[in-house]
């Protein structure tokens, strides 16, 4: 079968259904539960038709409208990008199915099919900012998704989240500001917006103008940093994700900070080269930086007593990890980074939702308040504790091998101090974690029935925890599946 | 001497770094949430100023292509892009004045200092 129209396909299917749903439909019933399921389920095997046509036939470049490269828009799907796709499309298909039950809950009933009409936009921009080969259509994909994951903060109606959108939505728009700032100082040197141009007219005259291109790049970087959460740029971040429903928590933490993150591997590899990052030191600050938010996202956790705020900030640190392997700048650097972008999606989804399982059943959001909820809801805390351990790097769990593969890339590097900051990290992620665990399985409430009973959660609910926690750990025992892939992989995105 | 005619001879580029860091300047400092909106719509100016700018060409045309084969021409990409970026600019202020007038609505004020002291007092939610 001919693949190649299958990105396009994948998108308008989101964007198509997504706009059309409120239009066709006036209650949120099973019918449109139904239809917006039956999307994903194509979305997914789209989506997994195109990564192995990109495995057998290779990576290619898709021109819209047939324009060459110098003038039209170019999307370029390789081994990576497609399989980001896969876990985008997967990853959200359920967050969505979990939301089926949580939402009413969550969001005015009337509210409730125009939230999933700005889902679909939002996982049609992630898409869009993956595939695409062209740095100004990259900043419009990025305006979309920072107007439609604002969207997905503000639509409950509670003081908090007008706020916390506001302050996201404006540090957001500073970041594209930037980063259109910075697509344009690229502009004056090399005249071209398609990153494979660019990257061969900046080849041959970065000594010319290096300041300009360091600008260029600072500018980018700062914007991008913005929206990815980087430490000393995470200020929006701990209130937007912790006061959104939970569905969209879990999106935005899971899935949208990873979009910006390969971004940023997308400009220091292919648009400036890995040689000129590395000659003009863009390389080695990404790794101080990131070590900086390794550290300083897990001390800010400690204190926090709202589960959700916990978790916002547990994500700051979890980023850091992600820029330390972009920032090592060897192929390997680049898997083990890649593959915690993996890890990081399943782990910190499965945390957000049996959080928000949590609130949904017994409307507590404090975390020195979940004595013995262990023996009343054993799937969801199972669940919660399976990924809190792979947060911390407990063998077994997915978490762990990213670290691991982590250390084995800054080892290789020859960077041996950053095992000291991974380490500190595990230690800080462990002080913040394990309560949370100890005191739902141990510690003893005298108000609560002390036996066994299975969460009473609906169905829709039950399967997304439990097909979360189970890939935890599935990749926790065999990382080769999705190591291999990666590794294969990473070199037709570096190219 | 110089510097000046350096500085004059790209004024435009000097112009747009002023209202960037103008623009910066007044989302960072200002609590009225209004003025921040202003401020980062100052922002986007700047950009869009400098954007079009570098595809300026001094004594070139509109770029289309009649008798005059010869005549050089101004590069349209930028200022075509811009239009887009225009685009992007007004949905992200209307979407921001909208949520200031819910914040408006729910706390009675405007400014950002009195909405975080109001938000001290509530207990969390």
């Amino acid at each position: 079968m001919n693949s190649t129209h299958f990105p396009i396909i994948i998108m308008s299917l989101f964007l198509i259904v997504g706009v059309s749903t409120p239009v066709i439909k006036k209650r949120f019933d099973n019918v449109v539960k139904f239809m917006l399921m039956g999307t994903f389920g194509v979305a997914i095997i789209l989506s997994a038709l195109t990564f192995l046509y990109v495995q057998a036939e290779g990576p290619f470049t898709y021109n819209f409208g047939n324009w060459s490269r110098q003038l039209g828009i170019e999307f370029a799907i390789d081994g990576f990008s497609a399989l980001l796709t896969l876990l985008i499309v997967s990853v959200s298909a359920i967050v969505v199915l979990f939301s089926l039950e949580d939402i009413e809950h969550e969001v005015d009933s009337s509210k409730t099919l125009s939230y999933y009409t700005i889902v679909f936009t939002l996982i049609f921009a992630m898409v869009g900012i993956t595939f695409s080969n062209d740095l100004f259509n990259i900043y419009v994909f990025m305006e979309i998704l920072s107007l439609t994951s604002c969207g997905i903060i503000s639509i409950k109606h509670k003081k908090v989240n007008f706020l916390a959108s506001f302050r996201y939505l404006i540090l957001n728009t500073l970041g594209s500001i930037s980063f259109m700032f910075g697509i344009a100082l690229l502009y004056m040197v090399t005249g071209h917006l398609n990153i494979v141009e660019v990257n061969n007219v900046i080849a041959d005259v970065w000594q010319y103008y290096p300041t300009n291109i360091l600008l260029a790049v600072g500018f980018m970087f700062t914007g991008l940093g913005i929206k990815a959460a980087m430490f000393p740029l995470h200020v929006w971040l701990p209130d937007a994700h912790s006061s959104a429903p939970t569905p969209s928590s879990a999106l935005l933490s899971g899935l949208v900070v990873k979009v910006y993150v390969f971004t940023m591997a997308k400009i220091i590899f292919n648009v400036i080269g890995v040689e000129i990052s590395q000659a003009l030191d863009i390389t080695t600050f990404l790794t101080y930086f990131a070590a900086l938010s390794m550290i300083m996202g897990s001390i800010f956790a400690i204190g926090q007593k709202d589960i959700k705020r916990m978790l916002a900030y547990s994500s700051v640190a979890q980023i850091g990890y992600m820029f330390l392997g972009i920032g090592l700048a060897t192929e390997f650097g680049l898997a083990a980074g890649f593959f915690h972008i993996f890890s990081h999606a399943m782990m910190k989804a499965a945390l957000f939702l049996s959080a928000g399982t949590i609130i949904y059943k017994k409307n507590q959001r404090n975390i020195t308040k979940l004595d013995g909820i262990g023996y009343e809801m054993p799937v969801t805390m199972t669940v919660f504790t399976i990924a809190a351990l792979g947060m911390v790097g407990i063998p077994g769990i997915i978490g762990f091998m990213s670290k691991f593969y982590l250390g084995v890339a800054v080892l290789e590097a020859g960077q041996s101090g950053f095992i000291i900051v991974i380490l500190l990290s595990s230690f800080l992620n462990a002080i913040y974690y394990l309560p949370i665990i100890i005191s739902a399985f141990i510690k003893e409430d005298k108000s609560r029935i002390k036996t066994l009973i299975l969460d009473k959660i609906p169905v829709t609910m039950l399967i997304p925890l439990v097909l979360l926690g189970f890939s935890c750990v599935l990749f926790g025992f065999f990382p080769n599946l999705l190591m291999d892939t990666i590794e294969n992989v990473v070199p037709t995105f570096l190219n | 001497m110089e510097l000046i005619n350096e500085l004059l001879d790209h004024i435009n580029y000097v112009g747009a770094a002023v209202l960037f860091v103008i623009g910066l300047y007044t989302v960072l400092t200002h609590s009225n949430l209004l003025k921040k909106v202003i401020g980062i719509n100052i922002m986007e100016t700047s950009v869009f100023l400098f954007f079009v700018s570098i595809g300026y060409v001094a004594g070139g045309e509109a770029p289309i292509i009649g008798e005059n084969s010869d005549a050089i021409y101004v590069n349209p990409l930028p200022s075509i892009i811009i239009l887009t970026g225009i685009v992007v600019a007004i949905s992200l202020t209307a979407y921001a004045l909208s949520l200031i007038i819910r914040i408006y609505d729910e706390y009675g004020t405007l400014d950002m200092d009195e909405i975080m002291e109001i938000r001290s007092d509530l207990p969390n939610e």
